[in-house]
């Protein structure tokens, strides 16, 4: 049975097609476009930044040796680090839920659903903040004193951070992940069901594998985004110092009380981290995920 | 029999997919479910295999009501027009998927896999991951990975629509002598009739949710229950209040056979070895005719010269239904 694939078999496999470098007639408006483009990222971004980190070494290594010899900063970086953490975990968990409810799922209120998903990214941080007061208030708030009476303190408390900064990141792993299921379409699952895989097998064995790139993206701008988050934890930490005070707002308080050198360094450690994650997965990632 | 279908009806929305469809597909044979696109035939293969709910009727696999079985429970190999690889395995992986699930020794799944390979023609590939592998060799492995589990019917919805022509036809071939060889009850979905003449067993016509007619391929060409599978299976003209195909006409330049009709060469149009004619007969019909280039040139056939039709002895003949063109 063999003859007719004879010639079939050997035959090359088409291997990732060969990237030709575009060829690209270089015009005046290039140039121009070129110019325009790097000059608008660098005043808006690159300069500034630059001056951060310029500023943090302006004594050598002294300012964030001093930083870190602070406790009171110290806590701050590990609150930081700590409700990032959480905020990736919950974003993470619930993320992945809802992209597959909206993805895979058709059922009444789909797109009010999808457009309530689009909130956090509209809406100021302060009002997340200030709503969360409202709901969570330990004294006036409209479910803080019941949670209060059973001795869980929400706001100026740890948890009602962790609320706030995981509201504010919400949509991002969704964005990154709906996306993705949509082109991975639904038939691997389907066959992968037609060999005898329950919903289990098939979620991972099949889906979460084929949403792992969409995945590392979302956690790497949730966590960059909850580092950042300033306006919505400002409203419900109470800036407690050494308890409820994150590195965020160690920034402003710093440099409020004309401390900028330590203000620099605390802001240079931050953007270190949401840089270092970038890296990170620019180097893991497979080529072919372009 | 292996697969018994009765009374299934499925909507989509206002859409009627399949109306009160009733199928008996045999053992070990090779069937094909043929019709037009949107008739209804990849519905009913999926509701077969499980991976689409019917409205109402039932789906017996050997014996067993799977109504109401989820897919996963049917023990059906599924292959699809997309491959639906699994794109994060390896070829060998992919194959072993099946096995893997079903808590096989793992000597015995690697020994089953490196066979199918053998089988499909892939066992240098098995490292590879599928993204580097062609349509054809994914097709291939898609069918090594439905058949590992030992399926009690194999289900393949169009599963060579698309390749292109050259390695479909092989495909087609290789289909057939591994169906020989392998002897599972195997449903292909296609809506080219070539394809479903050269490759089945049988054959299930099914139009607008609806059998049209099943047969072996013989019987469908030769004795068509309708004008439907008439003119789906082959080209059809019309002639004297019959539908019969265009080779099925005799053509002469002078009236010698009882009862020919005379009419006039329309259009004349020469495709390598044959020569198709289009004739209006003094009747009022616009007929195709279909002649060698031989009989032709014989004939000193063109555009205007007057000839007399008649159908061919033993040509297949359907009583030409009012609504069909």
């Amino acid at each position: 049975m063999a003859d007719t694939l004879v010639h079939a078999v050997p035959d090359p496999a088409p291997v990732e097609e060969h990237r030709r470098a575009p060829r690209v007639r270089r015009t005046p408006t290039t140039y121009v476009l070129r110019f325009v483009a790097t000059a608008y990222l660098f005043l808006l971004v690159a300069w500034p930044v630059s001056l951060v980190v310029v500023n943090t070494f302006d004594d050598g290594f002294g300012s964030i040796g001093s930083l870190l010899a602070d406790p009171d900063m110290v806590v701050a970086l590990q609150l930081s680090a700590y409700v990032a953490v959480w905020s990736v975990v919950i974003n993470t968990l619930f993320g992945v839920g809802i992209s597959l409810l909206l993805v895979r799922y058709e059922f009444p209120g789909k797109r009010l659903l999808n457009a309530l998903l689009d909130i956090p990214l509209s809406v100021s941080p302060i009002v997340v903040g200030l709503a969360l007061v409202l709901v969570y208030g330990g004294r006036n708030g409209w479910f803080g004193p019941t949670l209060a009476g059973w001795g869980f303190q929400v706001i100026f408390s740890t948890p009602g951070i962790i609320m706030a900064t995981t509201f504010v990141a919400l949509p991002l792993m969704i964005r990154e992940i709906v996306p993705v299921l949509e082109e991975v379409g639904i038939e691997q699952e389907q066959a992968a069901e037609s060999l005898g895989a329950s919903a289990a097998q098939r979620f991972w064995r099949i889906t979460l594998p084929s949403i792992k790139w969409g995945i590392v993206y979302g956690v790497v701008l949730t966590l960059a985004r909850s580092l950042g988050e300033f306006g919505a934890v400002k409203v419900v930490s109470g800036n407690v110092l050494g308890q409820t005070r994150t590195a965020t707002l160690a920034v402003e308080e710093k440099y409020l009380n004309f401390d900028p050198q330590g203000a620099y360094a605390t802001a240079f450690l931050l953007a270190m981290v949401s840089v270092a994650c970038i890296v990170v997965v620019a180097i893991i990632r497979p080529k072919n995920h372009a | 029999m292996s697969i018994e279908v009765t009374g299934l009806n499925k909507k989509f929305g206002d859409f009627v997919a399949l109306d009160d469809v009733n199928v008996t597909i045999p053992t070990g044979q090779l069937t094909a479910l043929l019709g037009p696109s949107g008739g209804g035939k990849s519905t009913l293969l999926r509701i077969i295999a499980g991976l689409e709910k019917s409205d109402t009727g039932t789906v017996t696999i050997e014996g067993v009501d799977a109504t109401d079985l989820p897919a996963q429970k049917r023990n059906v190999g599924f292959v699809f027009q997309h491959y639906a690889v699994f794109k994060h395995m390896t070829v060998a992986k992919n194959v072993a998927f099946g096995l893997e699930i079903r808590k096989r020794p793992k000597d015995e799944i690697e020994h089953r896999v490196q066979e199918l390979l053998k089988l499909v023609h892939l066992s240098q590939f098995s490292h590879r991951l599928p993204s580097q592998l062609s349509g054809g060799q994914r097709q291939r492995m898609a069918l090594a990975r439905a058949l590992a589990v030992e399926p009690s019917v194999l289900l393949l919805d169009e599963p060579f629509g698309a390749l292109d022509a050259k390695v479909r036809k092989e495909l087609r071939d290789w289909l057939r002598r591994l169906h020989d060889d392998v002897h599972v009850t195997t449903v292909f979905v296609t809506h080219d009739q070539e394809e479903a003449l050269e490759v089945a067993d049988e054959i299930v016509v099914i139009n607008e949710g609806r059998v049209e007619q099943v047969g072996t391929p013989d019987q469908l060409y030769d004795e068509p229950a309708n004008d439907f599978v008439m003119s789906f299976l082959g080209e059809v003209t019309h002639f004297g209040g019959v539908s019969l195909r265009p080779h099925d006409i005799e053509l002469e330049t002078s009236p010698k056979l009882a009862g020919s009709v005379e009419g006039t060469v329309h259009r004349l149009v020469r495709i390598g070895f044959e020569v198709r004619l289009t004739v209006l007969t003094v009747d009022g019909d616009e007929v195709a005719v279909v002649v060698t280039r031989a009989h032709a040139r014989a004939l000193q056939l063109r555009e205007g010269s007057t000839v007399w039709l008649t159908p061919a002895a033993g040509a297949t003949v359907v009583p030409r239904m009012a609504a069909a063109v």
